[in-house]
C-alpha cells in the first residue's frame, strides 16, 4: 500500500496568479493580495489565530518568537488489484495541520536538541475540521494546538538549558535562521476523479499478469492525491498552492529454482493525476515487468566481482540520487543529555566544499524552476527554492539547506522538504541535473569497459540498467542489506542492482541475479571514467527511508534526477548469501477461471 | 439477513472420509449465485492444498482452515457542527490455520507465556475473482504451514526437556461440522442523511463553552465471514453494526482531564434511536463534563456502593469474564483464579452468569456480542458459567482444557490474529432483586451500619483493565466516569471526579448484597490476545457492601492560556 502522501505535487494547471511581493511592499500589499484571491476560511482562520497565539505568555518564561501553521487539504484515492481482482479501493478526505512553535529567540530556542519534541497537553484533539461553515471551529482547533505546542516548547527549552549545564557544545550555532517574508497565492482548481474508472483500470492492468502463470505474486496500485497546501508564519510569509500527485506501482515477483525470490517494479509518477497515464501504457508496463521477472528468475546467480561497472540509462540517476543527492547537505548534531545518543549521521560530503568530488568534466545543478517532476516554488518552511550550482568542474560548491543553521552557513536556500528529528527539516534536492562536458556514445563506453576487463584479465565486465530504488523490498530484506553494509564498514549501503548484466569480451550480455554492491558511496564518484552522450530523467518520491523504501519513511518529496550513463571503476559486487526460502510444497493453482 | 439453513453434518471421525461429498449433497448453494464464489473457491483450494501437503509435506498437516472476513465500513464524524472525518473502506482479510502433529500435540500447544501467531490477516481481493483468490490462498497456506511445522518441531524438543504440564488435555478438540449459507445482507447506509445528523447533533456542544473537545461519530460496519475447514465445515454468515458515539472532554482547574461518553448500537442503522434521543444524550454528556470540571475530587475510600446495571456489566466483564476464558486455564503463566473452582461457590448464590451469543436483543437494545458462528466455524452456544453462585463452565474455543473437551462456540478473533476463547454477551441474572428505590435505601442502611460518611453510586464506567497473568498482581482497575457520593443524611448526591475502582476479584464478588430488578446493557469492544471483538455486558444494578476506590493519576497541565476563540467571537 502507498501511504497517503503528506503533500502532493503541484498541477501545471494552477501555475497562474502567482504573486511575488517584495519585502517592503508586503506590509501594504499583503492584505490586498489575499482579498483578490479565492475566499478561504481556513487561511483566514490560520492568520487570525496565528496573530493571537503569538501573544501567548506564561509567567516570566520564554515567549514565542516564531510560529507557523500549515494546513493541507487532501483528497486522496487509491485502488489496488491483483490478477483482475480489486483488493482495495479507498477514498479519503482530510486536512493535515502542522504547527511549528519556537520560543526564545533565533539564537537560542527549544529545538536542536534531543528533547525537542516534548509534548504539551493533548486536549483530546482529533481531526482538523474538513468543512468551513464555522470559522471559529477552525480556530478552536488551532487555538488548542498552539497552546499545547507553546507549553511543550517551554518544557523543551527548560530541559535544554538544564542539559547544557552538564555538557559543553563544541561549536555554538544559532538555532534558526531568519527568513524574509514570502507571499505566493494560487487559486485552487479541484481535480476531478471518477473512482470507478480507476478501480476498473486497476483490475484490467493487474489481469495482464494472468498471462504469466510462473509468477509468484503480482499487483497494481493506482493512487492520487489532490491537495491544497497553506502556510502562514508570523514573519509574514503566506503560501497557498495546489499540489497534486498521481502514482502507479506495477509489481511482480517470481521464485527461481534455487528458491531465490526475484522481483521488479515499475513506478510511474505524474503531477497531473486528472490525466493519468493511458491504460495502454500501463498494460505495456505490466507486460514488461512480467517478462523481466521471469527472465530474472531463469537467470544464473551472479558472482563476486571487482572492476568497472557501466550504469546505463535509469540506473545512473538512480545511483546519483543515493550517493550524491542524499549527501548534498550538512547534518547538525543536536544537543544531547549527558550520556544520551542522538540519531544523526554525518553526510559523506560534509566539510568538502571546494574539494573535487567528481571528475572535472562534471557539473551538478539543482534547479527547482525546471518544469520537471521535482519542480517546487516554496519549501515546507515557507522559503522559495533557489536554483543552485552545487558542483562546478567536479568541485563541490554548495549544499542544500534549510533554516537550520549548520557549520559555515546561516541562510536557507529553500530545500526543507521532509520532516526530520529535533524540530528541523531534512534538505532534499528538487531537480538534480548532472551534466558532463566530455561524453561518449554508449557503444564506445561498452568498448571501453571491454578494454578495461581485458587489460585486467577479468572474464567479463558488469552493466547495471536498473537499481532497486525506490525499493520494493520487504522490511526484512532491507534490514539485511543495511546490516551487510554496516558490517562492511562503508556507511549506508546503496540499493541492490535489479537488472545486472555480464558483458563478455565478445559483446555478449548475460542477465544475472542476486548481486549486491559493497562499499559504493560518494567517494565512488571520483572513480567515474566516462559519461555517456545520453541523459535519463528519473523521478521518485523521497521519503527519507533507506533506499526510499516504499511504505516507510516520513512524508514525501518529489525529486527528479537527470544524469548521463556513467562508467565507474573499481566497484565491488558480491553475490547474496542469504538463506533462501524453499519452493512451495503444493504447485501453484491454475490461472484459468 | 436472509433466513438461513443450519445443517449439522457428521461427526468428526465419520467425516474425514466423506466430508466433501456429504457437504455437497446437503447444502451446496445454487451455482449461479456469485456470492458463493468466495466460499467455493476457498473450499476447493483448501482441499487441493490439504491433499498436496498430506502427500508431500513432512510433517504433514492434519487440519487446515480458511477464514475470510469481509468488512465494509463507513465512518462519519463531526465536531461543533462541522465534519472532521469521512471514511469509507472495504477490505477482505484472510486467516489461514494449519495444524501439524495430531490433536494431542500440535503446533498450537500453549507453552508458558508464548504468544502463538501464524496467521497474518493478508489482504485478499474484495471482488469475487477465483483466480486472484486462489493465488493468495495458496501462498498464504504455504507460508503458514512452514511457520507451523517449525513451531511443532520446537515444541517437541521443548516437551522432552520440561516437566509435564499440569493440564493434560489435547491441543485440539473434535467437533461437529456445519454448513450454513447466508446471502450477505445489503444494508443501506444513508451517508448524506447521517452527515447532516452528526453535524446537527455535534452543534449542540457549542452551548457548553468549557468543553475543550467534543465529537459525534457514526460508524457502520457490514461484517461478513466465510469459513471452511478440512473437516467439511462451510459457513458463510455475517452481521451489521451501527454505532453512534458521543464524546466530550475538558480540564478541571487543577489540570485533571475529565470526560464523558455515550453510545448507541444497533444491528441495522434504522434501529438506532431517534435524533431526539441522541440529542438528549449529547446534552447529558455536555452537562456531565461541565459539571465534572468543578466537581470535588475523589478521596481514597472503602465502603458500600451501588453500581448501575451498565457499570456492573463492565465490572463483571473485567473481573470475572476474562478469568473464565478457557485457554487461560491451561497456560502456566496465567493466574488461574478459577481453574480449580468448578463446582464451587464463587459468587453469592442469588447470582448467575451466562454468556449467550445467540441473544440479539435485551431491554430494547441490540447486543454487540451476538453472532451465529465463531471464528472456528463453531455454532455460538449459551454457556451457563455460574449457576446460583456455583462455577459450572468456561468459555471454550477448540482448545480443550481438563474436564472440558469441547468448544462452546466462543473461539473469536480480530482478523489477523489467532483465535482464543473470548466473551460474547455476558448476562448477569439475580434472584435477589429489589426495586431501584429499595436498592438505594439498602445502600443508605449500609452506610449507616458501617458508620461511613457516604456511599458511592457508579453511574457509568467506560473501561477497565485486568491482569490475569501470574507474574502480575491478580487485580483489576475499572475507570468510572460518572460517580456520585450518596449521603445517608438526605443531602443531595454529589458528583465527584477522578475515582478508580481497584480490588481483587474474589474479594469483590463476595460482597455483593443485592441487585435491582432491571437489566441494563453495555455494548462495547473488548481487547485481548486475539484483538478487538464486539461484546455486550448485561446486568442489573448491584449493591456491594465494600468497594475500594483510589485517586486517579491525574495530569497537572494548566488550562489553555488564552480564551477560546468561540468565547471571544469574531475579532
Amino acid at each position: 500500500m502507498i501511504p497517503l502522501r503528506r503533500r502532493g505535487a503541484r498541477t501545471h494547471a494552477c501555475r497562474v496568479d502567482t504573486r511575488l511581493v517584495s519585502v517592503a511592499a508586503l506590509i501594504l500589499l499583503g492584505a490586498v493580495t489575499l482579498l483578490a484571491a479565492q475566499p478561504d476560511a481556513v487561511f483566514d482562520a490560520m492568520q487570525a489565530e496565528l496573530q493571537r497565539s503569538m501573544t501567548l505568555t506564561l509567567n516570566q518564561l520564554d515567549k514565542p518568537y516564531y510560529l507557523s501553521y500549515s494546513v493541507d487539504d487532501a483528497h486522496a484515492w487509491s485502488a489496488a488489484a491483483t490478477l483482475g481482482g480489486l483488493i482495495s479501493s479507498i477514498s479519503n478526505d482530510y486536512r493535515a495541520p502542522r504547527l511549528h512553535m519556537r520560543v526564545g529567540d533565533y539564537k537560542f530556542d527549544n529545538t536542536n536538541w534531543t528533547g525537542a519534541n516534548a509534548a504539551g497537553p493533548r486536549y483530546g484533539l482529533r481531526n482538523f475540521p474538513i468543512e468551513d461553515e464555522n470559522p471559529l471551529v477552525l480556530r478552536q482547533y488551532l487555538w488548542l494546538a498552539s497552546d499545547s505546542a507553546f507549553k511543550g516548547a517551554l518544557q523543551s527549552i527548560a530541559r535544554k538549558r538544564a542539559a547544557l549545564r552538564n555538557v559543553t557544545v563544541s561549536e555554538e550555532l544559532p538555532d534558526f535562521d531568519p527568513a524574509p517574508p514570502f507571499v505566493l497565492i494560487h487559486d485552487y482548481h479541484p481535480v476531478r476523479f471518477d473512482s470507478k474508472t480507476w478501480d476498473d483500470r486497476a483490475r484490467r492492468v493487474s489481469a495482464v499478469f494472468s498471462e504469466f502463470p510462473a509468477l509468484r505474486n503480482s499487483g497494481v496500485e493506482l493512487s492520487a492525491v489532490d491537495s491544497l497546501h497553506r502556510f502562514v508564519s508570523n514573519e509574514g510569509t503566506k503560501v497557498r498552492i495546489q499540489e497534486s500527485l498521481g502514482t502507479v506501482e506495477i509489481r511482480a515477483s517470481a521464485q527461481a529454482s534455487d528458491g531465490m525470490i526475484v522481483r521488479d517494479m515499475d513506478i510511474l509518477y505524474t503531477r497531473d493525476p486528472a490525466r493519468m497515464f493511458t491504460e495502454a501504457d500501463l498494460t505495456k508496463s505490466a507486460r514488461a515487468v512480467g517478462e523481466q521477472v521471469l527472465k530474472m528468475a531463469a537467470a544464473p546467480l551472479g558472482d563476486n566481482y571487482t572492476g568497472p561497472v557501466l550504469f546505463e540509462g535509469a540506473s545512473s540517476p538512480q545511483l546519483m540520487a543515493e550517493i550524491l543527492g542524499d549527501n548534498l547537505h550538512i547534518s547538525r548534531k543536536p544537543v544531547t543529555t549527558p550520556g544520551g545518543a542522538a540519531q544523526s549521521s554525518t553526510t559523506e560530503l560534509e566539510g568538502r566544499r571546494g574539494v573535487r568530488i567528481m571528475p572535472e568534466f562534471f557539473d551538478v545543478k539543482d534547479d527547482p524552476t525546471l518544469p520537471l517532476f521535482g519542480h517546487e516554488d516554496v519549501d515546507d518552511e515557507g522559503v522559495p527554492d533557489k536554483p543552485l550550482s552545487l558542483v562546478e568542474k567536479g568541485v563541490l560548491k554548495d549544499f542544500l539547506r534549510t533554516r537550520q543553521p549548520v557549520r559555515g552557513y546561516n541562510d536557507s536556500n529553500g530545500r526543507a522538504r521532509l520532516i526530520a528529528n529535533y524540530g528541523a527539516d531534512t534538505p532534499v534536492p528538487t531537480n538534480l541535473v548532472i551534466t558532463a562536458r566530455e561524453t561518449s556514445p554508449i557503444p564506445d563506453m561498452k568498448k571501453k569497459l571491454i578494454d578495461l576487463i581485458q587489460q585486467r584479465g577479468l572474464p567479463y565486465g558488469m552493466i547495471v540498467r536498473k537499481m532497486d530504488f525506490p525499493s520494493s523490498a520487504s522490511l526484512d530484506e532491507a534490514r539485511k542489506i543495511l546490516a551487510a553494509g554496516a558490517a562492511g564498514g562503508s556507511g549506508r549501503p546503496v540499493s541492490m542492482p535489479l537488472y545486472a548484466y555480464r558483458l563478455y569480451p565478445d559483446g555478449r550480455e548475460e542477465l544475472v541475479r542476486g548481486e549486491r554492491f559493497k562499499g559504493v558511496n560518494a567517494r565512488s564518484l571520483k572513480d567515474i571514467l566516462a559519461a555517456g552522450d545520453d541523459s535519463t530523467t528519473f523521478n521518485y518520491l523521497d521519503n527519507g527511508a533507506p533506499f526510499a523504501l516504499l511504505g516507510y519513511g516520513s512524508g514525501a518529496a518529489e525529486v527528479t534526477v537527470v544524469a548521463p550513463s556513467v562508467l565507474i571503476d573499481d566497484l565491488e559486487m558480491s553475490k547474496v548469501d542469504d538463506e533462501l526460502p524453499k519452493l512451495p510444497i503444493v504447485p501453484a493453482p491454475a490461472l484459468a477461471k | 439477513m436472509l433466513s438461513s439453513i443450519i445443517v449439522k453434518i457428521l461427526d468428526f471421525t465419520a467425516l474425514l472420509a466423506v466430508s466433501t461429498l456429504a457437504f455437497a449433497q446437503s447444502s451446496k448453494p445454487p451455482a449461479d449465485d456469485s456470492s458463493h464464489v468466495v466460499l467455493n473457491t476457498m473450499a476447493e483450494e483448501l482441499q487441493r492444498n490439504f491433499d498436496g501437503m498430506k502427500k508431500k509435506a513432512d510433517p504433514p498437516p492434519y487440519f487446515l482452515s480458511y477464514e475470510i472476513t469481509d468488512q465494509d465500513s463507513h465512518n462519519i464524524s463531526a465536531s461543533l457542527g462541522v465534519l472532521n472525518g469521512v471514511e469509507d473502506g472495504r477490505n477482505r482479510y484472510l486467516d489461514v490455520t494449519v495444524r501439524v502433529g495430531d490433536p494431542k500435540l500440535d503446533n498450537f500447544r500453549r507453552v508458558r507465556g508464548e504468544r502463538v501467531q501464524f496467521t497474518s490477516g493478508a489482504a485478499v481481493p474484495i471482488d469475487n475473482t477465483p483466480v486472484a483468490l486462489r493465488q493468495d490462498l495458496w501462498l498464504e497456506t504455504d507460508r503458514v504451514y512452514r511457520a507451523s511445522a517449525e513451531r511443532l518441531i520446537k515444541i517437541k524438543t521443548n516437551q522432552q526437556v520440561k516437566t509435564a504440564d499440569r493440564d493434560t488435555s489435547n491441543d485440539f478438540s473434535s467437533e461437529e461440522s456445519y454448513a450454513h449459507w447466508e446471502t450477505p445482507a445489503k444494508v443501506t447506509f444513508d451517508s448524506t442523511r447521517w452527515k447532516q445528523n452528526v453535524r446537527d447533533l455535534s452543534k449542540n456542544f457549542l452551548t457548553y463553552p468549557d468543553l475543550l473537545s467534543s465529537d459525534v461519530q457514526v460508524s457502520f460496519l457490514a461484517d461478513t465471514r466465510y469459513f471452511a475447514n478440512t473437516e467439511g465445515t462451510r459457513v458463510q454468515h455475517g452481521r451489521d453494526f451501527a454505532r453512534v458515539i458521543i464524546t466530550a472532554s475538558a480540564k478541571a482547574k487543577d489540570g485533571m482531564d475529565v470526560s464523558d461518553f455515550a453510545s448507541f448500537e444497533a444491528a441495522d442503522p434504522k434501529d438506532l434511536p431517534s435524533s431526539d434521543v441522541i440529542k438528549a444524550a449529547v446534552k447529558r454528556v455536555g452537562e456531565h463534563v461541565e459539571a465534572l470540571t468543578t466537581a470535588k475530587t475523589a478521596e481514597p475510600f472503602v465502603g458500600p456502593a451501588i453500581l448501575s446495571g451498565r457499570a456492573s456489566g463492565v465490572f463483571f466483564h473485567e473481573i470475572f469474564g476474562h478469568r473464565i476464558e478457557g485457554h487461560r486455564q491451561k497456560d502456566e503463566s496465567e493466574g488461574q483464579t478459577f481453574t480449580k473452582s468448578v463446582g464451587e461457590k464463587i459468587l453469592p448464590e442469588f447470582l448467575s452468569v451466562t454468556f449467550d451469543p445467540t441473544i440479539k436483543r435485551i431491554a430494547g437494545v441490540d447486543l454487540n456480542g451476538w453472532y451465529e458462528y465463531d471464528d472456528e466455524g463453531q455454532i455460538g452456544r449459551p454457556v451457563k458459567a455460574v449457576e446460583n453462585g456455583v462455577l459450572r463452565n468456561f468459555l471454550m474455543s477448540r482448545s480443550p482444557i481438563d474436564g472440558f473437551d469441547h468448544s462452546n462456540g466462543h473461539g473469536r478473533r480480530q482478523p489477523g490474529l489467532e483465535v482464543v476463547s473470548r466473551q460474547s454477551n455476558l448476562i448477569v441474572t439475580s434472584t435477589r432483586t429489589v426495586s431501584d428505590q429499595q436498592l438505594r435505601r439498602m445502600l443508605i442502611d449500609e452506610i449507616k451500619k458501617q458508620n461511613k460518611p457516604y456511599g458511592l453510586y457508579f453511574e457509568d464506567i467506560t473501561s477497565g483493565v485486568t491482569t490475569t497473568q501470574r507474574s502480575g498482581v491478580q487485580a483489576f482497575k475499572v475507570v468510572p466516569v460518572i460517580v456520585y457520593r450518596v449521603y445517608a443524611d438526605g443531602r443531595p448526591d454529589e458528583l465527584i471526579r477522578g475515582a478508580d475502582i481497584v480490588g481483587t476479584p474474589l474479594a469483590s464478588f463476595s460482597r455483593i448484597i443485592a441487585t435491582s430488578d432491571k437489566q441494563e446493557v453495555f455494548n462495547g469492544y473488548c481487547g485481548a490476545e486475539s484483538g478487538s471483538v464486539p461484546v455486550s455486558a448485561v446486568s442489573p444494578a448491584i449493591l456491594i457492601s465494600e468497594i475500594e476506590i483510589e485517586k486517579k493519576d491525574a495530569s497537572q497541565d494548566l488550562l489553555p492560556l488564552l480564551p477560546s476563540p468561540l468565547s471571544v467571537g469574531v475579532n
